[in-house]
């Protein structure tokens, strides 16, 4: 699970801020995506990497709030740092009621920005971490049989293998044999392990 | 209007005004007494100068014991001068014959008397005992003019006919050339009016009635039309100030809007290119603390900051020429006419206030090239800028002074001035600074764009502070532009 460079992607229609936040950012290392539109932004191929979006309120055609909305209607959390020369405080609470990470008003200091930013790729990384995992276990999940997955529902609720048997009409052997293919496509080190990988969300409820 | 009634003494007739001629019908002596007496009576008691025409069938010592039977001490001395008695031959029969003319002239003559020595009018009993066929018809012209005549004179008379010398048709006649008859029927008086009088008075009352009827109904119109007209007075006297207090408004709204429409468009015309300085002048820190510095990163941002700030100072010199309007748009003005219209649109904003204005022009007809516009803005700033001075001020009379006069150079001087908290004399120069202001909520721009029109017509303005109190803002404007700085 190798981690990538993340991104900084800068939506502003100012070419002069882009071009000195680009400056900013890059002196600290970061990879900058610099985009002029909300449209020219979503035209793109978004990275698979740890990344936030600096953005303008204000910007020509698609307004940087109608694009916070749209994302979140298409399910993409990448978190969002809005800045404005206008912020005015009904306005970011609308930007903040709708999930953006920070709220900053130009001009903002350096490192307001650079820690907002930092935060914010710290986020998407465990966003990213998570729905990695996730996606894991669904493949590990989609591997067992109808019958592994009824006796892994029974083994986390905590049923033992005569129970497990009986419940299901199989000899203790059969149940046995069907845990140990459980644990084992399940990559589960212990009980608790599997338990756990069964609380992940959207795992377990696919075909249960 | 009802004429002064007069009584006649005759209780049948009542009171008649002046001008009333009443004939009546006798048979004997005492019917003509119990009738003249106390006509004669009433008039000697209502001061007036009495003239009785007796006939041949009484005496004069007859008559004077009549009527001091009624009233002691009248006709007791035969030179008794508050009346005369005449024979009816005397009078009516000058020279033997009825010359109308000369009886008429006879009456007019005692009514002058009367009236000269202070009687109240002259009332006279005449008597027609004399007449014959032969004077009937002139006697009844007679009759007649004397009728009219009267109308409007201080004078009554009572015209006796024996029924003896009178027919039929004369009785008739005779009724008709006076305005009553008296007449003696089964031993009672009796009126007989006549049919035109009657039918006069009946109109008189009439129109009488109607005139009051009209007059009420017209007083009661002209009360209603009064309120109605009070009403609406006051609706435009209420009208009116509320007009005042909206142009005052609109004035400083104008002001206020223009003032705030000018920040916020420098607050986001400037902001963009600020932001980016700071951002990339941060970067330049972070660049060059690196090991190694990357000078050419922290070449491209300063290259960058400079341009963003060229950006900036560019916008606001586009706001300022904005504001300024470019070059004014200059043309030939009278300067005191163009102060006066703003006197009038100011007039709503000094009397919320309570500030009385002193106005001086005297610039008279040296004509100023200029913005009329412009130039009106800098002294509508210039008042406002002095009222809203005088607003704290409660201890003393809240005083403005606009003034013109000609200056040494062939150009005009115009001076505000107010008797408000005035300014600190240190601040000097720097109240025309833009967004230097004394008032919590002021923009700190009115003086500043004022300076810049004034200069712009190559005028100066300055602020000293007035004595004993209040600030003094004076500016100059040439005859002629040197410059549109």
């Amino acid at each position: 699970m190798t981690e990538e460079r993340p991104v900084v992607i800068v939506i502003d229609d100012d070419p002069s801020l882009r071009k000195a936040i680009d400056r900013l950012l890059r002196s600290v290392d970061l990879r900058v995506e610099l985009f002029e539109s909300a449209q020219e932004f979503l035209r793109s191929d978004r990275p698979d990497a740890p990344s936030c979006i600096v953005l303008d309120v204000r910007l020509p055609g698609q307004s940087g709030l109608s694009l916070q909305r749209n994302l979140a209607a298409a399910n993409i959390h990448i978190p969002i740092i809005f800045i404005t020369a206008h912020g005015d405080i009904p306005m970011s609470v609308r930007a903040m009621k709708a999930g953006a990470f920070e709220f900053l008003t130009k001009p903002f200091h350096d490192q307001d920005l650079l820690d907002a930013i930092e935060a914010a790729l710290e986020r998407d990384r465990v966003r990213r971490a998570d729905e990695k995992l996730i996606a894991e276990l669904r493949e590990r999940f989609e591997t067992l049989t109808e019958r592994e997955r009824q006796v892994m529902q029974l083994v986390v609720a905590g049923r033992l293998n005569k129970q497990i048997a009986a419940e299901l009409g199989i000899s203790e052997m059969t149940a046995k044999i069907h845990r140990g293919q459980v644990f084992r496509k399940m990559q589960a080190a212990s009980l608790p392990d599997l338990v756990r990988m069964v609380d992940k969300p959207g795992i377990t409820n696919i075909k249960a | 209007m009802e004429s002064e009634k007069r009584k006649t003494g005759i209780s049948a007739v009542g009171d008649r005004p002046w001008g009333t001629h009443l004939c009546l019908f006798y048979e004997t002596k005492e019917d003509l007494l119990e009738m003249a007496v106390p006509y004669l009576k009433a008039g000697f008691e209502s001061g007036e100068y009495c003239v009785w025409t007796i006939p041949d069938t009484l005496t004069r010592q007859e008559a004077r014991q009549a009527l001091n039977q009624i009233l002691p001490g009248i006709g007791w001395h035969s030179d008794d001068r508050r009346f005369e008695i005449h024979s009816g031959r005397d009078l009516y029969l000058t020279g033997g014959r009825f010359d109308r003319e000369k009886v008429k002239a006879a009456w007019n003559t005692k009514l002058a008397h009367a009236l000269a020595e202070g009687y109240e009018g002259l009332r006279v009993v005449g008597d027609a005992f004399w007449l014959d066929e032969s004077a009937w018809k002139d006697f009844y012209e007679y009759e007649m003019e004397l009728n009219q005549s009267m109308a409007g004179r201080q004078m009554s008379v009572l015209c006796a006919y024996p029924l003896d010398v009178a027919g039929a048709a004369d009785i008739f006649d005779v009724a008709r050339a006076h305005q009553c008859a008296v007449a003696k029927r089964n031993r009672d008086w009796e009126v007989v009016e006549t049919p035109a009088l009657k039918q006069a008075k009946e109109d008189i009352a009439r129109l009488n009635e109607e005139l009051e009827r009209r007059v009420i109904q017209r007083t009661a119109q002209l009360t209603a039309a009064n309120a109605e007209l009070r009403a609406v007075i006051a609706e435009r006297t209420r009208a009116e100030a509320a007009l005042h207090e909206a142009q005052a408004k609109l004035a400083r709204a104008e002001r206020v809007t223009t003032m705030g429409e000018m920040a916020a468009a420098i607050a986001h015309e400037t902001n963009q290119p600020l932001a980016a300085i700071i951002t990339e002048g941060e970067s330049c820190l972070r660049w060059l603390v690196r090991s190694p510095p990357n000078l050419a990163e922290v070449h491209d941002a300063v290259t960058s900051m400079i341009g963003d700030a060229n950006r900036a100072s560019d916008v606001i010199k586009r706001i300022r020429t904005v504001f300024n309007k470019g070059a004014p748009t200059l043309a030939p003005l009278n300067i005191d006419g163009t102060i006066r219209e703003v006197l009038v649109l100011m007039r709503g904003l000094l009397e919320n206030h309570n500030v009385s204005l002193r106005v001086q022009l005297s610039a008279g007809d040296r004509p100023v090239i200029g913005d009329r516009v412009l130039l009106q803005q800098v002294v509508q700033n210039l008042i406002m800028n002095a009222v809203e001075a005088m607003i704290p001020i409660t201890d003393r009379p809240r005083e403005l002074l606009v003034r013109t006069q000609l200056d040494g150079s062939n150009g005009v001087q115009v001076a505000v001035e107010d008797t408000g908290i005035g300014f600190d004399g240190r601040d000097g120069d720097r109240i025309f600074n833009a967004f230097f202001t004394s008032k919590p909520d002021g923009m700190g721009m009115g003086l500043s764009i004022s300076r810049s029109i004034v200069e712009a017509h190559g005028g100066n303005i300055w602020a000293t502070a007035a004595s004993p109190y209040g600030a003094l803002l004076q500016f100059t404007l040439p005859a002629e532009v040197r410059s549109a700085a």
